[in-house]
């Protein structure tokens, strides 16, 4: 599944970040990056960005679009940050 | 025209060298909000100079220290990056702290790189530590936060995170005096050593931040997080934020008006004394008109604008230090993407309505190429505060006579007008100008911090002395030009002599014929001529025209003479409907030189600034025309 489509409240760990090069390695740099687990806080109206907060202890305002393509696996409620 | 910022065309400018360049540079690197301004703040005391540095076109503020061996060295505050190594735009924050880091290490210069580390997100820091090892700079970690730490209720085991990275690591808390010494000895030991014994920045971020941050739990640290919770909660809701959010902004904006305009009023008084005092001790004779009217006059319309600038300012840093900025990013981004920009744009956006000038550096926060030179392009339609003296004094001519509450509504409408044509532009302009794919948002949170009153004040002490640097020279330099071209009489001319037989007025009068379906006159238009350059200047220009003395500072009797002035047939020369023409045209035109500077600045090529002179301009134009020719129809006078 991707970032997008997971519900508020949702644990989940990142398997994939499907954008170009330039722009997955920045993405990664802020730490948004393959393995790194992240608990969706909830997202603006109308389609505006998500709030995820990460493992290593960041918060972020993600894109809808960028969100789109991020591939996430979901977590037991147990794992996770 | 190329999507691209020129500034990728055009190489940056090399500076002269250093004037300390034997001495240490010691760069202080760092993510934003890593805690890098408090820990500047420490080492320097708040001393902060503008560096040269060859390669770096953008201020590099620096500030001198002493080392504990007694050797002087240089802290050079670099803007707040994520990666050296994922570098896009050389404009951005994360391009010139590259281009700063190149430069400096291919010049040869005795260099440490501190980066600010803050342990409670040390996994994300970590990730910047590798590139900088990896770029094989001698490096000194800084664990930044070691007050909130505690409070988090965790520890970290320092020098096992000193060894998994192979570099020197200290924590402190950033606020603390004892930092100082703890850091420099830190850089000092460090430089002693040499780097050949760094680690080569192959580290797993994630998994050393596990290993040595231990957790030992703390009631505190759950009630705060607690409470960051309820408060996002609130104002991240996604239907009361973004009420909250607009009615913040309004605040703001409402005490920034309300604070300054006592110190506001002060400087005209004191600019008007010293006016005054030049008139009694010399007499009233053409040098004299020249200090006074000319050079004066304009340092007077500066230091009016100063108090607005500073507190604006403030407000800003106090919103964007205590966590809530990012957070109105957030609300805000749906609505700027739908325009083509996103919630990165709407700090530069922001602060476009006080002054555009500093605005347009912001945007180095803007990471997208693209989506930074379209918010360059549009702020200048952001209704900022020199625009204000023009608004006032066509509403006390034309609208004295209707309600307070009418008048603020026309005021409110102003802002909110030039507002919307910005955000049509950025619209238009990013399907043409700037068209191509954007880079995606993604934008830090951080937490809610108590804002530290030194850094805001450092912050506020920068954008006032910008604004005179970069502002201030161009006013004063055209009020001067001002002087003579209204004081000058032109060669051949027939009319009477004053006013309407200067150099000014001569033009005026050769391009009425363009401006009457306007409603504007040669009077108007030599205003209008004055406040190509400043548009501050147009209501001291009107009172020169008509003969008022000090309109600037009292527009009442301006007002009269601009409802009194009569054609030949005895009708008013000027109606509401020129008012509103001459309110059109002053929400869309870009009559600052000083933004053009900015913008020549920012991209690199005097392309862009021409194409918003250009486009403003015509729009403000067409705008005063349609206003001046439709009203008729609504049966306004």
């Amino acid at each position: 599944m991707m970032l997008a489509d997971a519900h508020d409240g949702r644990r989940v760990r990142i398997t994939s970040v499907e954008l170009e090069g330039e722009a997955a390695a920045w993405i990664g740099a802020v730490g948004l990056h393959e393995g790194e687990e992240l608990l969706v806080l909830r997202r603006a109206v109308l389609g505006g960005p998500l709030h995820v907060r990460t493992g290593g202890g960041g918060e972020f305002a993600v894109a809808r679009e960028v969100a789109g393509k991020i591939a996430v696996v979901p977590l037991e409620e147990s794992e996770g940050p | 025209m190329s999507a691209e910022p020129s500034c990728h065309a055009e190489p940056a400018r090399v500076r002269p060298p250093h004037e300390v360049a034997g001495a240490l540079t010691i760069a202080l690197a760092g993510r934003p909000n890593s805690g890098k301004s408090s820990l500047y703040n420490v080492l320097t005391g708040g001393d902060a100079h503008v560096g040269n540095y060859p390669g770096i076109t953008v201020d590099i503020l620096e500030g001198d220290v002493t080392l504990p061996s007694g050797a002087s060295a240089v802290v050079a505050d670099l803007p707040g990056f994520y990666s050296v190594e994922a570098t896009v735009d050389a404009a951005t924050d994360e391009g010139v702290a590259r281009s700063f880091l190149d430069a400096t290490q291919k010049s040869g210069r005795a260099l440490v790189v501190v980066q600010a580390l803050d342990p409670t997100r040390l996994a994300l820091g970590l990730r910047l530590t590798a590139e900088l090892l990896r770029a094989k700079l001698p490096l000194v970690v800084v664990l930044t936060h070691q007050d909130v730490l505690t409070r988090e209720g965790h520890t970290i085991d320092v020098p096992a995170l000193s060894d998994a990275i192979g570099a020197p690591v200290v924590l402190v808390n950033a606020r603390d005096r004892a930092t100082k010494a703890v850091v420099l000895a830190a850089v000092e030991d460090h430089r002693r050593e040499g780097s050949d014994a760094q680690g080569s920045g192959k580290l797993d971020a994630s998994r050393i931040a596990k290993a040595v941050v231990k957790d030992v739990g703390n009631a505190a640290e759950l009630r705060r997080r607690r409470m960051t919770e309820r408060l996002d909660a609130v104002l991240l809701h996604p239907l009361v934020g973004p009420f909250l959010f607009v009615g913040i902004m309004s605040l703001l904006f409402a005490a920034v008006f309300l604070v300054a305009d006592p110190a506001s009023n002060l400087m005209d008084k004191l600019v008007g004394l010293s006016r005054a005092w030049l008139a009694n001790a010399f007499g009233k004779n053409l040098v004299t008109s020249f200090f006074a009217d000319g050079l004066l006059g304009g340092a007077g319309t500066v230091l009016a604008f100063m108090p607005q600038i500073v507190i604006l300012t403030v407000a800003l840093e106090l919103l964007e230090a205590s966590g809530y900025l990012a957070r109105g990013a957030f609300l805000v981004d749906r609505l700027l993407r739908l325009l083509g920009l996103s919630g990165r744009s709407f700090l530069p956006l922001l602060m476009g309505h006080a002054c555009a000038v500093p605005a347009i550096a912001a945007t180095r926060i803007v990471r997208d190429p693209r989506e930074r030179l379209t918010t360059i392009l549009v702020l200048p339609l952001m209704t900022c505060s020199a625009r204000l003296p023009t608004y006032g004094l066509v509403l006390a001519t034309f609208f004295g006579h209707r309600s307070a509450l009418f008048r603020a509504l026309i005021f409110v409408g102003l802002y909110f007008a030039g507002i919307m044509t910005a955000l049509v532009a950025s619209w238009v302009l990013r399907r043409t100008a700037t068209k191509g794919k954007g880079l995606p948002l993604v934008l830090e949170i951080p937490s809610y911090r108590v804002p530290q009153a030194k850094v805001v004040l450092r912050k506020a002490g920068q954008a006032a002395r910008r604004f005179l640097r970069d502002v201030g020279t161009v006013i004063v330099a055209t009020a001067a030009v001002l002087w003579v071209l209204l004081t000058v009489p032109m060669p051949g001319s027939t009319a009477e002599p004053g006013i309407e037989r200067s150099v000014a007025a001569s033009v005026g009068k050769a391009i009425e014929p363009a401006t009457r379906p306007a409603g504007f006159d040669w009077r108007i238009n030599v205003g209008l001529i004055g406040s190509f350059g400043a548009r501050e200047v147009m209501v001291g220009t009107m009172g020169v025209i008509f003969g008022v003395e000090n309109a600037a500072d009292d527009p009442a009797p301006l007002t009269t003479r601009l409802r009194e002035t009569k054609k030949p047939d005895g009708s008013p020369v000027y109606t509401t409907r020129t008012g509103l023409a001459l309110l059109a045209f002053f929400v869309l035109a870009c009559q600052c030189m000083s933004t053009v500077a900015a913008i020549k600045r920012e991209t690199g090529s005097w392309r862009w600034p021409a194409f918003v002179v250009a486009y403003t301009y015509a729009l403000g134009y067409a705008a005063a025309v349609l206003v001046y020719q439709v009203s008729a129809f609504f049966g306004i006078v």
